[in-house]
């Protein structure tokens, strides 16, 4: 494709679900929001008593189908909200460890599909279950997965690869997962406190969302709803470690400023920011430490979702995008739950109360192992 | 229009680099070891303590910035690192979760389970080689080796990296566990530069059309193993 094309197809969000522990659809979830009100309780699923947290946002009710892995559930209850998908979507699915319960139970010698396991078989399951057709990708990586999959998708549009993208994204919660943040000692005792002088971890969550991408002349063909823009997105590592955040924020800063350089924005024009906000003591400070190098004296409102459902790891990313056109369409900033006591940096900028906020632009960040950052940068669009 | 500078590989044939070997093949079989020494000339002490699955893709990595005249560094570079995966690491999840298990007197393995993410080992090249662009794995059930070369191709032309490693990184289906073998062992990457940063030759240059498909000079292919066929070909003619 000829240098500069890229820019001439205009990115919007025409339909959005979420499905996740606090509400089995997006609406839902925004009102439970904020009311101050959290998933995060004891864990029945798997036992925990050896763990170093007994708490995470799980579906309780989800059920598996016969030697199938939760993911199937997850995604027939997330495809139940979704709207019509055209058969010639590209499907990008994200998710970072897929039907990974499928190995705990072969190893503990029950019958499983094994196929479940490959993080491939999420867009095989997704594709089967819509009936789609064309392309299937799955996007790994840790949690800024499904961030980085509606990057990817952004640009399959942008560059005119694609006119329709769903991207799809989930992760369940599993003795797997469990067992290793606690082994890392990532784990909150009691639920998550993003941005909290007394974080100490983060809860695990699960969670489902699908995001449906078309150039703008696609939609308004198809007199499709405009949600919202996906304006820009930028991808960009510490090199530092792989399972600690660069304490100077440099990826995400890097990824941050990449985003804004593609939707030909300045640091102005944003107005509120989706932290990944995970209430482990350095990604929040991490993230501080970006903002205000970004964003200098501004006080710009600061939230994260992790403290009422939880941090759902592969699927994080796009539940908080879905979150954030509600964000803009209500033009209300979510509380951050769990927070009661600041972080001296965060004093001002996060609040455990809801407020309402004026703005067309929302920034919305991921990062993760590996040393991964990702940044997308929403306009606001009708009301939803 | 971007170019390839580096083809770096470890497959069953061998390991190497473009310009170094000609031997370049992606078959069946058994993969040779890898220690510290056959990849870095430099001691690497944190290399024994990765997975195989880490070891096998940074090795590959790392000939092919050699090759491409990019692995000494003393700044931090915008380079991307993408890299397609059918097993990722599912040996290191199969070892991981057997700490857990319960009945051994051991406890879940925090160094095992940093390395249950496909995308760690680009993580450890990253800090390694100094590359802080996009770095993450693409997940397809049969693919044909150039997902990452197309979302590379993606992310130049949206401004995202000026250049970036695409390839694949495979160790096989883990012995005696119940799936079909897809594909075979072995990890490729190629260095594609929108302007080369050292003096290296480009082996070609590489195009994109809409439909996602790959040319090399012109010249459509069909998968990875060609691409990189094709390369070695016009760099010995």
């Amino acid at each position: 494709m000829a240098e500069g094309e890229y820019r001439s197809k205009e990115v919007w969000v025409t339909d959005v679900s979420a499905v996740t522990a606090l509400a089995h659809d997006l609406d839902g979830l925004w009102h439970r929001i904020l009311s101050g009100d959290t998933s995060i309780k004891p864990v029945r699923r798997f036992p925990v008593d050896r763990y170093t947290s007994r708490v995470a946002s799980l579906m309780e009710d989800l059920i598996r189908p016969g030697d199938q892995s939760l993911t199937h559930a997850l995604l027939d209850r997330l495809f139940r909200k979704t709207g019509p998908v055209p058969s010639d979507a590209f499907l990008v699915t994200a998710t970072t460890k897929a039907g990974i319960d499928n190995l705990e139970r072969l190893r503990h010698k029950i019958p499983a599909d094994p196929n479940d396991i490959l993080l491939a078989s999420i867009p095989d399951i997704a594709s089967k279950m819509l009936g789609l057709g064309g392309r299937a990708i799955n996007i790994s990586a840790a949690c800024a997965s499904s961030a980085i999959a509606v990057a990817r998708g952004a640009a399959l549009i942008a560059t005119g690869r694609a006119d329709a993208v769903l991207v799809c994204c989930l992760d369940v919660v599993t003795e797997f997962v469990f067992s290793g943040f606690s082994s890392l000692g990532a784990l909150s005792p009691v639920p998550c406190m993003p941005f909290d002088r007394e974080r100490n971890g983060l809860s695990l969550g699960e969670g489902a969302a699908a995001l449906m991408l078309m150039s703008r002349e696609r939609a308004e063909r198809e007199g499709m709803p405009h949600l919202g823009t996906i304006s820009g997105w930028g991808i960009a590592g510490d090199a530092h470690h792989i399972t600690a955040p660069a304490r100077d924020g440099r990826g995400l800063i890097k990824a941050v400023g990449l985003a804004l350089n593609n939707a030909m924005l300045k640091e102005e024009d944003i107005s509120v920011i989706s932290a990944h906000g995970t209430g482990t003591v350095y990604n929040d400070l991490m993230e501080l430490t970006a903002f205000r190098y970004l964003f200098g004296h501004r006080r710009l409102p600061v939230y994260s979702v992790k403290g009422a459902i939880g941090h759902t790891m592969g699927a994080a990313g796009g539940i908080e995008v879905a979150l954030g056109l509600k964000t803009l369409s209500e033009q209300v900033v979510p509380p951050t739950v769990g927070l009661s006591n600041p972080e001296d940096d965060a004093a001002g900028l996060v609040s455990p109360f809801a407020k309402e906020m004026k703005g067309d632009y929302l920034l919305t960040t991921n990062s993760g192992f590996g040393g991964t950052n990702a940044a997308i940068i929403l306009k606001k669009g009708e009301k939803m | 229009m971007s170019l390839i500078t580096g083809i770096g590989w470890v497959t069953v044939s061998g390991m190497g680099h473009g310009r170094e070997s000609k031997d370049f093949a992606l078959s069946a079989g058994q993969l040779p070891s890898i220690s510290r020494k056959s990849v870095f000339e430099k001691p690497y002490q944190h290399f024994g303590r990765m997975d195989e699955f880490s070891r096998l893709g940074l090795a590959a990595i790392a000939f092919a910035l050699k090759d491409a005249g990019l692995d000494e560094w003393t700044r931090m570079r915008d380079m991307g690192i993408l890299a397609s995966t059918v097993y990722g690491c599912l040996q290191t999840d199969i070892d991981f979760f057997d700490t857990v298990m319960p009945g051994d007197d051991q406890s879940p393995s925090p160094a095992l389970f940093s390395y249950t993410l496909p995308n760690c080992f680009l993580g450890e090249a990253a800090c390694h080689f100094g590359l802080m662009g996009a770095a993450y794995v693409i997940n397809e059930a049969y693919s044909s080796g150039l997902s990452a070369v197309c979302n590379a191709m993606d992310g130049i032309a949206c401004g995202e990296f000026e250049s970036t490693l695409a390839g694949v990184c495979d160790l096989g289906c883990p012995t005696h566990f119940p799936l079909e073998e897809r594909g075979v062992p072995g990890a490729v990457f190629l260095v594609i530069e929108k302007t080369p940063r050292s003096g290296c030759l480009p082996y070609g240059s590489l195009t994109m059309d809409k439909n996602g498909d790959i040319m090399l000079d012109g010249k459509k292919t069909e998968d990875l193993v060609g691409l990189v066929k094709e390369c070695l070909r016009q760099l010995n003619n």
